[in-house]
């Protein structure tokens, strides 16, 4: 218990100092731009497009519903187009449109206000929707690749390129390095910080808990880190989003044109190209084929089932005595599954663990939290253990215990408090020591050396009324 | 009665031997358990081969980046790798696929070739060890087949570290054989230039017995042995379902066809072996077997007991009724596998039927049969199992126990204890003759239940005292905190099977276990006490923990409401009589008397007003009580997996019907939060977790709070029970002669006694206690709190026990 106790106490110090991986998704990204930004990526109907999917369900309807409503229309009507009962779910959805400058409020004869959606955003939703103006930049107007690659040729592309930047992370030597770009993102992602002595780039713990994320999220999390350092490289942020949003929209093993990019653009795509996320066989090939990362980057989890045959087939086999086996030989695996357990034994093809209460609290220590250490365990399940039995593919024993360690370190309530003490008498502490147990405010107290501790909001309370007191006296 | 010889593990060595474990577990060998760190009375009865160990073979090796040891250069992967099941390490570690097509034929084999270490869901560990080698020869396997066989199930090359300790291993063991033929003993050994070699020995050539002197240049005695067919045992159990199993399925060919040779090899292996004997005189039997493990070629010990006439055949039979599972007659098979019967150990999970493996060898036998068991009450329950699956009647088995004591003479099976034949003290006449008749007889064979439980000192005693051609040893839990266990592999002979637990769980043999671990918090008070007093006081604090106590509480009621037969285990016996008297429930401990016990037993099984008993360790082995299906565990002995193995056994026994719940038995270890407990709980738990057991945490009992009127809710109540507590200690304090600091403190095995065992009781019990105490010896803790006991009893008192 007592090493418990000092154990959790320096982790509070540094839980306070190190803020975990923020995982934004385009909703989260979008609303923390400036409305400006905003409206000048809604000049771009892909964007719009690419917002409207996103929408929740009902934000969608009123969209549309007001989408050829030309004056704002009074906010009771819109209130009044869903029953009460969901109300909650109106206000959630008033609030996501208007934080997106979707639509704006209006004021409107008579006094009341109402919603108009923003012109640009109707306009380019519309096209859109209907078709008409101009040609999406990203047009395939090519003649047919002589080398055309396919999807599978894609995929292996794509997924080789991106492992090669978690390699770097982990530090393997095993592969080739990543370019200075790449890792002037990782250290601003803070994924990565230059090492105290050599100035080399070592993984933080933000760094760890990005390689447990799955793969799309790890995808979207790093462009966004990119996007934040675009302006710094002279690129057009927006310029770049709207690119992304293409990307989005293109169809796998297509190949597209690079004409008409503008300069920026095509150093934006030979980023791209580093990270896997299109492929072109030469530099100035004049053509690109857009992978399947570029594809799933803004859509959210649950709507694209075939990131799922992306994904490398599960090769963690967890039993119930928390030995761990995992069938690989890629560092990169290897080491992630080292994050938390202890390894034993590597043999060509397969490597031997054990989850101990240790190897998971220092996993811990790092920040990862139980539940990402579970969800990357569920993640890669060899086929094997999904087999047996569908509902649990990990030993729910296991699972109930990396939950345990990790309650184990929270086990200390901590209260911020201010200490009073040094109390001319017995008499003033126990007043003051009484009045802040009636505000139920005390935190802890000892009579004998007249000390005490008093919830820190309470401060001003207890302090005006030892002023009155003492001034009483 | 002297003073009890404990065996000298000071808190020295308790702490020497941690150090070296903690050692250990940085080097990533979990299995330190398995790791000859014994002392042995050293060379006494354990060949220098034995003491090798394939684990120094890779302490050279790198580690890799991650810290793993990296075995990568050591083998290549096969191509068709996948489907081959296994990876073996060169520390002698191998990992098994269970889901391999051919997990069949390369599970049998590493069971004769190795030690399981952990057999859960996927992917099975195993050990090569000296012991497990040395077993396999015995059995007949051959060193190059071990090896090629090993190489073709492997997904990698092999590496030559293996081999190599394969050969020194297997070369020269098993080569040589003591057989028993027409009562006189043969050396035996298809190898004659093995015998040439060994007779150049001086000690042995004395052993050597000559028929006609003059002749001295006397060649050995040739024998060509016939075919001999494997006996078959009484009716067949139900067939194996999965023969075929493994069909579709891609099954490289060289697997399966050496598999086919190895099985045929095993069945008529010896078909017509030529083979050189010699004879070897009576009295130098021990001599002659000692030389021969120091020359490094242990004799395996083998009984042609159809071949026996001096002995006269016992008339009797298995009954047609006595279906034998299919892993019981695997195990039989091992034993009699070439016509002869083979000594060793047999390990079959509690409640899987070694008692029938027991009768069923000794039928098979069919000379007189000597069982040895730990206890009385296991003493009737071994007459019942002959009675049931044999015909031998009750003039025709014996029972020798210092209550019952049936005629011996004439009769062909003979139950009694261990410490019955060791007793050294003065007997009753009538014992006295008993004992000089048992001497007298030559057995055909001893079986030896619970044979984990006696230590090797013991046990040499009882083979001094008797005689017998063949030994079968049988246990759940081969396994020993103190690694004695090793001493088994030479004394009675190697270890013939071991069954999977999990495997006949999956098939119904035994209970589908649910084993949960409840965390009980301390309470406030409870747990300031616990930090600031001394260790040997904490353990009364938790076990007396009053959340402890409600959740047993809890627990008793909701499986009474269900209908279960609870057995809640309390090592400690104040806290035992405390719960028990509180919750007003019938309670057995060392002092009840043998009357009382069989009373409170029958009552348990029938008497559907009876539904909880409270049991001190006394009840760890051999209580058979069928009807339990929920086992709750509130104070345990330190941190010993056997106990842990051994007391889950008491709810293993297959329960009718149950095949539609997802488990049938429950199995509850209450341990207080934050307390040392934790940590023991932890560390007994490590067997059961490796044969695939897993134990469910439970941080809070839902519904325990809405329980009407629970005990030791209020502040107040909790008060007075600490007080209780307290008084309890400071009384055993004041009055170190009570046998109150024994109750309070438990440290002492003293009051386990077996009251059944009246005057024999002393020295030999005293040792049972002695082994309790050892088992969980290598903790260091453990140690210390054993230490503080001893400085509360002055040396002089000891004797004043009761």
């Amino acid at each position: 218990m007592a090493d418990n106790g000092v154990g959790a106490q320096s982790q509070k110090s540094s839980l306070i100092k190190h803020t975990n991986l923020e995982c934004k998704n385009l909703y989260d990204y979008l609303k923390s731009r400036p409305p400006s930004v905003l409206e000048k990526l809604y000049n771009h109907p892909t964007i719009c497009l690419a917002v409207y999917r996103e929408l929740p369900e009902l934000a969608r309807q009123y969209v549309i519903r007001i989408l050829f409503v030309e004056q704002p229309v009074p906010q009771a009507v819109v209130a009044s187009w869903g029953s009460q009962a969901f109300s909650k779910e109106h206000t959630h959805v008033s609030k996501v449109l208007t934080e997106l400058s979707v639509w704006q409020e209006a004021g409107i004869p008579g006094g009341l206000l109402g919603w108009i959606l923003s012109p640009t955003f109707k306009k380019n939703l519309k096209v859109a929707l209907l078709g008409g103006g101009k040609a999406w930049s990203m047009s395939s107007a090519l003649e047919v690749d002589s080398k055309a690659r396919d999807v599978s040729f894609l995929d292996a592309y794509s997924q080789e390129r991106w492992e090669c930047v978690l390699h770097y992370m982990v530090g393997s030597q095993q592969q080739e390095g990543i370019s200075a770009d790449a890792v002037r993102i990782l250290l601003h992602a803070g994924l990565m910080k230059r090492d105290e002595e050599d100035g080399s780039p070592v993984i933080t713990r933000q760094g760890f808990q990005f390689l447990l994320l799955d793969r799309q999220a790890q995808v979207w999390h790093f462009i966004l880190q990119y996007l934040d350092t675009v302006e710094e490289r002279g690129l057009d942020l927006v310029e770049c989003l709207t690119f992304l949003f293409q990307l989005s929209f293109s169809t796998l093993g297509k190949d597209y044109s690079t004409e008409g990019m503008s300069p920026g653009l095509l150093i934006f795509l030979q980023h791209l190209r580093e990270f896997g996320l299109v492929y072109q066989r030469k530099r100035k090939a004049g053509r690109f084929y857009p992978t399947r990362l570029a594809l799933n980057i803004t859509t959210s989890n649950d709507k694209v089932p075939d990131i799922e045959e992306d994904a490398p087939k599960g090769y963690i086999v967890v039993e119930t005595n928390y030995r761990v086996y995992a069938y690989t030989d890629s560092n990169l695996q290897v080491a992630l599954v080292g994050l938390f357990t202890e390894l034993m034994y590597r043999f060509p093809n397969l490597v031997v663990g054990v989850i101990t209460r240790d190897s998971v609290r220092q996993a811990l220590r790092g920040g990862i939290t139980a539940d990402q250490i579970i969800g990357f365990l569920k993640q890669h399940a060899h086929p094997r253990m999904l087999d047996l039995q569908a509902k649990q593919p990990l030993p729910p024993t296991v699972v109930d215990q990396i939950k345990l360690w990790e309650l184990e370190r929270n086990r200390l309530v901590y209260s911020e408090g201010v200490l009073y003490s040094q109390f001319l008498s017995q008499a003033d502490f126990n007043v003051l020591k009484e009045y802040a147990k009636s505000i139920g405010c005390l935190i802890w107290d000892n009579n004998d050396r007249r000390t005490l501790v008093i919830n820190k909001s309470s401060h001003d309370d207890v302090k005006k009324f030892w002023k009155r007191y003492s001034k009483g006296n | 009665m002297g003073p009890p010889k404990r065996f000298s593990s000071g808190k020295g060595e308790g702490s020497k031997s941690s150090k070296r474990r903690k050692k250990d577990e940085e080097d990533w060998t979990l299995e330190e358990e398995d790791i000859n760190e014994i002392d042995v009375p050293e060379g006494e009865g354990v060949p220098g081969a034995a003491a090798r160990d394939a684990e120094k073979n890779d302490q050279g090796v790198q580690e890799d980046e991650f810290g793993a040891k990296d075995y990568r250069s050591q083998m290549i992967l096969k191509p068709d790798n996948s489907s081959r099941p296994l990876w073996v390490a060169p520390n002698g570690h191998i990992f098994l696929e269970s889901f391999s097509p051919v997990y069949k034929h390369a599970h049998d084999f590493l069971i004769a070739i190795s030690e399981p270490v952990c057999r859960p869901e996927y992917i099975h560990e195993y050990k090569l060890t000296a012991y497990s080698l040395y077993a396999a020869v015995s059995v007949g396997l051959q060193t190059n087949d071990i090896i090629e066989y090993l190489k073709r199930l492997s997904k990698t090359s092999v590496p030559d570290g293996i081999i190599e300790f394969i050969k020194l291993c297997t070369l020269s063991y098993g080569k040589v054989k003591l057989v028993l033929k027409h009562n006189k003993y043969f050396v035996e050994s298809p190898h004659p230039e093995i015998l040439q070699k060994l007779l150049k020995d001086p000690v042995i050539q004395e052993c050597r017995l000559r028929r006609n002197v003059e002749n001295e240049s006397e060649e050995f005695i040739k024998q060509v042995q016939e075919k001999k067919s494997v006996p078959s045992f009484g009716a067949k159990g139900a067939a194996s379902g999965d023969q075929g199993s493994g069909e579709g399925t891609a099954v490289p060919d060289d697997i399966t066809n050496f598999y086919e040779k190895m099985d045929n090899e095993e069945e008529d292996e010896e078909a017509s072996l030529e083979t050189v004997s010699f004879e070897v005189n009576q009295e130098k039997i021990e001599v002659i077997q000692k030389r021969c493990i120091e020359l490094e070629y242990p004799l395996l010990a083998e009984y042609d007991f159809r071949n026996d006439s001096v002995n006269p055949d016992i008339n009797v039979d298995l009954r047609p009724s006595a279906v034998l599972r299919p892993y019981q007659e695997k195990s039989l098979r091992k034993m009699f596998g070439n016509g002869r019967a083979r000594s060793g150990v047999i390990v079959l999970p509690c409640g899987a039927g070694k008692s029938l493996v027991g009768v069923t060898a000794c039928c098979t036998v069919r000379k007189r049969a000597l069982i040895l068991c730990n206890s009385g009450v296991s003493v009737e329950q071994w007459k019942q199992q002959f009675k049931m699956w044999s015909t031998a009647d009750d003039s025709m088995i014996c029972r020798f126990t210092s209550e019952a004591k049936d005629k011996p003479m004439g009769c062909s099976v003979l139950v009694t204890t261990y410490s019955m034949i060791t007793h050294t003290q003065r007997r009753s006449w009538e014992a006295e003759q008993t004992m000089k008749w048992l001497q007298e007889q030559e057995w055909g064979i001893m079986v030896l239940d619970e044979v984990h439980t006696i230590p090797a000192k013991m046990f040499r005693r009882v083979l001094t005292i008797v005689q017998s051609h063949c030994k079968l040893g049988l246990t759940a839990t081969l396994l020993r905190e103190d690694d004695k266990i090793a001493d088994l592999n030479f004394l009675i002979g190697p270890k013939l099977y071991e069954a999977n637990w999990l495997e006949l769980q999956k098939r119904g043999y035994i209970a589908r276990v649910q084993c949960a671990e409840v965390w009980c918090p301390m309470t406030p008070e409870f747990y300031r006490e616990y930090l600031v007093c001394r260790t040997s006081k904490r353990l009364l604090l938790y076990v007396m923990n009053p959340n402890k106590f409600r959740a047993t509480q809890y627990l008793v009621r909701y499986h009474e409401r269900r209908g279960d037969k609870t057995i809640v285990f309390s090592d400690n016996v104040f806290a035992l009589k405390h719960y028990a008297i509180k919750m007003n429930k019938p309670y057995i401990y060392g002092p009840t008397s043998q009357g009382e016990r069989i009373q409170i037993l029958q009552n348990f099984k029938f008497n559907p007003k009876v539904n909880t008993i409270f049991v001190s360790k006394v009840a760890d082995t051999s209580f058979d009580l069928p009807e339990a299906n929920v086992l709750i565990q509130i104070s345990s002995h330190g941190g010993s997996r056997r106990q842990e193995a051994q007391r889950l056994g008491r709810i293993l026994r297959a329960k009718k019907g149950a095949i539609a719940e997802e488990y049938n038995a429950f199995f509850y270890t209450l341990v207080s939060q934050d307390t040392m407990e934790m940590n023991y709980s932890r560390k007994r738990q490590r067997f059961l977790v490796n044969q695939g057991y897993s134990y469910k945490v439970i941080t809070k009992l839902a519904g325990m709070d809405e329980e009407p009127d629970m005990m030791y809710k209020t502040r107040e109540e909790q008060g007075q029970l600490l007080q209780q507590v307290d008084f309890n200690l400071l009384w055993g304090i004041l009055n170190i002669i009570t046998t109150q600091v024994l109750a309070a403190s438990d440290i002492d095995c003293e009051d386990e006694r077996v009251p059944g065992e009246g005057a024999a009781k002393g020295g030999a019990m005293r040792k049972v206690g002695n082994m309790g105490s050892m088992s969980g010896a290598d903790d260091a803790v453990y140690y210390e709190y054993k230490k503080s006991s001893n400085l509360n009893k002055h040396p002089l008192f000891k004797k004043f026990r009761y």
